[in-house]
């Protein structure tokens, strides 16, 4: 099969001559889709770096990347918001949902340069809302929702355009375990209808749903195993 | 939820930042429309009472040698004038096509005699035309009101050692002081003014005419133009403006004019930058919700789109606010302006609340710019 990601020599440097750092090196790993793979290793090793340049929000200083037949170094910035509107969703640690907008606002923000009906908009938000077990809590703001429902928030809005990528750093880092968890499970549910999944973790204790474990150290692969025989 | 509401919703999130955005531009739009709608109207205000005050035009007998204008009259019969005026032409006068441009003619008669033993000039006009013709005048007594009367010059005064309610002979006749002209500076001082038909009398020559001053409305009219007409009135007259009153008038109202639009360009200034300031102070603050938006998709158009709705959105309600308030105060205050009928000006309100808007769009240009050239990852490395 196809990969979904194909990722080869991609290094990353930040800063300019006198402070470089060089948050990755030499960086290469093909992902199938439908693998669930979790990317493991201290601070510093470069996981977010790793996301950022996967989900087009940073080009890579040296390498290529191609996701989902796309290579991003040939985009341009459009190209890059494009192809991040409609192949990854994102989920962070600290869930960045807009504190101003009620949680079916929320979801519907990837959407509001789109010119659909606002009632279609809210229909998509609400069943999404629904699909991560938040019925009745769409006109909660995210003050008046707990740490759980607002990564569920994060988690649907990320599903808007239905992407066939997921990334997510650390989204239960701010969670209990219990809570983290359902989140987890969540995930899993998504990975098994079909999502690619790539989760930053800290937590080992993730590993147990993952089918792939990446371990990143000083900004180079150090481990890449594969957890679970993919279900073809 | 779409990019205009979500920008509306993010203002009244934080309603204290927009009031102080707004803040800049509706004080910048109500001071520009509240003056440029004052100044507009007392364009015309001025320009009345300065139509009021004495005239523009002189109408004097063409003479051969001597060019004559106002306050140059030669007297006696040194040159030969081609023709006289006589008041028969005042009608002539007031009967030109910009008839209703015409504030008033006022005819004098110059004419040297004696007075009590001097040599004195003699000014003549009509007695109830004295308050028209010479408004500044201040005078110690009253003014001549009927014939019998004179009102001497301050030298005149001065030379004839007479005061107001003393008694002057001329030509026979007794004539009574009736006031006495402060010093003006001018060839009056030395005068002394009765009514025309007395001075007529003296002159022994009724119904004669030295010349006419003529008062015209000349606002958006050239003065030029009343002054052709009555040439073709009195083909015999020279007719010149007093170039002088006229142009001072002009230069009167454009200096207004041009203070209005230098303060209220000023504050429009600093409202721009006002709305800079804070827009850009907007930006640094949502360095994180601008990368979650670039995240989730959001073109680099929709951004710009997202902040120019906002700052749209608080400077489209404060410039209306702003004009609204502009037109308020400059009706309130118009009276003190001299403005008697105050009315309400359409084009300052409607180029205030573009001139707002577009300033609010400008100013939400850099930090747009800004916004746009974030790193995304810079935006969420708060992660
Ligand atoms: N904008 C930047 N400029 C300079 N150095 C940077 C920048 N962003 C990241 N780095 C450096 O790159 C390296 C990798 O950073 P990254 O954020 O990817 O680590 P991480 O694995 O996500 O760490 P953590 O687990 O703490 O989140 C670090 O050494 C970091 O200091
Ligand atoms: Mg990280």
């Amino acid at each position: 099969m196809e990969p979904i990601i194909h990722l080869n020599g991609v290094s990353m440097i930040y800063g300019g001559n006198g402070t470089r750092a060089t948050a990755l090196s030499g960086v290469s790993f093909d992902v199938r889709p439908g693998e669930y793979a979790v990317i493991t290793g201290e601070s510093g090793a470069g996981k977010s770096t790793l996301l950022a340049i996967l989900g087009g929000l940073q080009i890579p200083s040296e390498g290529t990347v191609r996701i989902h037949g796309v290579d991003l170094s040939a985009l341009p910035s459009d190209g890059l918001a494009d192809f991040r509107r409609e192949t990854i969703g994102f989920v962070f640690q600290a869930y960045h949902l807009l504190p101003y907008l009620t949680a079916r606002e929320n979801v519907m923000v990837p959407m509001s340069p789109e010119r659909v009906s606002p009632g279609e908009k809210v229909e998509r938000a609400d069943s999404l809302l629904a699909a991560v077990g938040l019925d009745g809590k769409e006109d909660r703001l995210p003050s008046q929702l707990s740490g759980g429902e607002s990564q569920r928030v994060a988690i649907a809005r990320a599903l808007v355009h239905d992407p066939p990528v997921l990334l997510a750093d650390e989204p239960t880092g701010n969670l209990d375990s219990a809570t983290g968890e359902q989140i987890l499970d969540l995930f899993s549910g998504l990975n098994g209808r079909g999502k690619t999944v790539l989760m930053v973790t800290h937590n080992p204790a993730n590993l147990a749903r993952a089918t792939r474990s990446i371990r990143l150290r000083d900004g180079r692969v150090e481990e890449d195993r594969i957890l679970a025989p993919l279900a073809v | 939820m779409n990019i205009r509401k979500l920008a509306w919703k993010n203002l009244l999130r934080r309603k204290s930042r927009a009031v102080f955005t707004g803040l800049g531009i509706f004080l910048g739009i109500a001071t520009f429309v509240a003056i440029s709608s004052i100044t507009s109207q007392m364009e015309g205000a001025v320009q009345d009472q300065l139509d009021r005050f004495g005239a523009n035009i002189v109408v004097s007998p063409r003479a051969e040698r001597l060019s004559l204008g106002f306050g140059d009259i030669a007297l006696g019969g040194t040159e030969v004038a081609h023709s006289r005026l006589a008041i028969a032409d005042k009608e002539r006068i007031a009967s030109i096509h910009h008839k209703d441009r015409i504030r008033s003619v006022v005819p004098f008669i110059l004419a040297a005699s004696d007075v009590s033993g001097k040599n004195l000039v003699w000014m003549g006009l009509p007695s109830t035309d004295l308050a028209i013709a010479r408004p500044w005048w201040k005078i110690t007594g009253s003014p001549v009101r009927e014939r019998g009367e004179v009102l001497l010059g301050a030298e005149a005064a001065a030379m004839l050692d007479k005061g107001p309610g003393g008694t002057v002979t001329a030509g026979n006749r007794l004539y009574r002081v009736a006031g006495v002209l402060h010093p003006t500076g001018e060839k009056e001082d030395g005068m002394v003014i009765a009514d025309i038909g007395d001075v007529q009398s003296l002159a022994k020559n009724p119904g004669a005419v030295t010349y006419f001053e003529v008062a015209a409305l000349c606002k958006d009219c050239p003065v030029e133009d009343i002054v052709a007409q009555i040439g073709q009135a009195l083909p015999g007259a020279r007719v010149s403006a007093i170039r002088q009153v006229v142009e001072s008038r002009k230069a009167a109202v454009d200096q207004l004019r041009r203070l209005g639009f230098g303060v209220s360009s000023i504050v429009l200034l600093i409202g721009g930058l006002m709305v800079l300031v804070t827009v850009m102070g907007g930006v640094q603050e949502r360095t994180r919700e601008i990368g979650v938006l670039r995240a989730v998709g959001f073109r680099t158009r929709s951004i710009f789109s997202l902040l120019f709705w906002e700052t749209g959105w608080v400077s489209l309600l404060s410039s209306l606010l702003g004009a609204a308030t502009g037109i308020a105060a400059a009706y309130l205050v118009a009276p003190s302006f001299g403005i008697e009928h105050p009315g309400i000006r359409m084009l300052p309100a409607l180029l205030g609340t573009a001139a707002g808007l577009v300033l609010g769009l400008l100013g939400a240009v850099p930090p747009a710019r800004r916004a746009a050239a974030l790193s995304p990852t810079e935006a969420i490395r708060t992660l």
